[in-house]
């Protein structure tokens, strides 16, 4: 089974180009624009990672973290790694964000290094397999 | 450096350039060609051989000298100070990360009494200035370090535009970065109980190579360890170091330095080497 990841953001762009990188490192990857759609999609399949703007049009961080938990809780499946990728970079806003239960935290603008680097920090790849994904070197804003 | 390298060297050039007050690249390299500074050819090429490198770089590496080389430091001196070097330090990132592991929770508990001060050494360059300031782009704090490290031990730069991140004045406490000409040998950097030299080694020559692990263990207290890269071993015989068993990469100093010529030979009065063949093969 292949695995997979989700990825929530506002704009197409930011999706696209996370999920090239995201598929270099050997995912499946599923697009969602907002908070509620996102945990629709977690309700119906259980994705390894989650990869989310930290304000989705319609929900906040923590709130969906505090959600997806919820769903994750009610359906008996493991709980997915969450990972922030946000444009907010003050201390606060991190601290936040690790409180609410972010295994990682990605300030944007990113590149695969960053992505590929994040996602090893959070268990999700290991050292070859990020080799692999550098291939995929690109940047967003 | 193929052509395809043209863009790189451009780049960082540039930088350079900029920032040694010339108006273009042309005229940096007109003034390096006409007048011969040293100084700032050496920055020129230190622009150009600066080494990508990245937060918690050779993990594994890291995991043997916070697992194996402190803890036996620690139990074999039971406390005082510790010094560690980071040899070819480049733009930092190396010594920042032993410095925010040695700040971790675990390794304060295995330290003890023991203080662990480091000190970084390379080229004069601006990768060494950067080590200096201990400032690191957007991109560079998230490549290696994890969140909760870089909130604990960095502070963004609020100016106006910057992205860049900021050490904390703790976490440079005990951490020194000095320049100077890695192969000369004739500096004095003191004594240390641990000389970290990873990932370098396969650039060297095996004449450098050989150079440069002899004046590394010259540097080395007794029983002091020498960290390489995980994935690196010493091609040559060094008397003086022995091969840490299940540590791939770590060797240790031995306590007796071997002064005289090797065992069996005994000086016999004889200054050069004319007739030495005959003396041997009479003597046999």
């Amino acid at each position: 089974m292949s695995r997979r990841c989700l990825i929530i953001d506002q704009s197409s762009m930011v999706r696209r180009v996370a999920a090239r990188i995201i598929r270099e490192f050997g995912f499946e990857v599923i697009e969602a624009r907002t908070g509620q759609d996102g945990l629709d999609a977690c309700a119906g399949m259980s994705p390894e990672a989650v990869m989310l703007d930290w304000k989705t049009p319609d929900m906040g961080g923590a709130e969906f973290i505090a959600k997806l938990r919820e769903i994750m809780e009610r359906n008996g499946t493991p709980m997915p790694t969450v990972l922030f990728c946000t444009g907010e970079r003050s201390v606060e806003q991190i601290v936040l964000a690790l409180k609410a239960g972010a295994d990682e935290y990605i300030m944007k603008p990113f590149d695969s290094d960053i992505i590929g680097s994040k996602f090893a920090l959070a268990g999700l790849l290991d050292t070859a397999q990020m080799a692999r994904g550098e291939s995929a070197a690109c940047a967003a804003h | 450096m193929g052509s395809d390298h043209a863009f790189l060297v451009e780049t960082r050039l540039s930088t350079l350039a900029r920032k040694e007050g010339f108006d273009t690249l042309d005229a940096m390299v007109q003034e390096l060609f006409a007048s011969g500074k040293s100084r700032l050819a050496i920055q020129v090429v230190s622009a150009l051989v600066e080494r990508d490198t990245h937060f918690n770089r050779d993990t594994k590496s890291l995991d043997t000298l916070f697992n194996i080389a402190l803890p036996d430091l620690v139990e074999k001196r039971g406390g005082g100070r510790i010094d560690l070097l980071s040899y070819g330090c480049s733009s930092g990132q190396d010594i920042y990360s032993v410095a925010i592991r040695a700040r971790h929770s675990a390794t304060k508990t295995m330290m003890g009494k023991a203080a662990l001060h480091m000190t970084g050494v390379d080229y004069p360059s601006q990768a060494l200035e950067r080590a200096q300031a201990g400032r690191y782009t957007h991109f560079e704090v998230q490549r290696g370090l994890s969140t909760r490290d870089l909130i604990a031990n960095f502070t963004p730069d609020l100016a106006p535009g910057s992205t860049d991140w900021i050490a904390a004045a703790h976490l440079r406490e005990n951490v020194t970065f000095r320049d100077m000409h890695l192969m000369s040998g004739s500096e004095d950097i003191g004594e240390f109980h641990v000389v970290m030299f990873r990932g370098a080694i396969e650039h060297y020559t095996r004449t450098a190579r050989v150079r440069v692990i002899r004046s590394l263990t010259k540097i080395l207290r007794p029983y002091g360890y020498l960290i390489l890269g995980s994935g690196e071993t010493l091609q040559e015989q060094h008397s003086e170091l022995e091969a840490v068993p299940g540590a791939p990469g770590l060797y240790r100093r031995l306590k007796i330095e071997p002064v005289y010529e090797p065992v069996g030979k005994q000086p016999n009065g004889q200054t050069t080497f004319e007739g030495s063949k005959a003396r041997r093969t009479a003597g046999q």
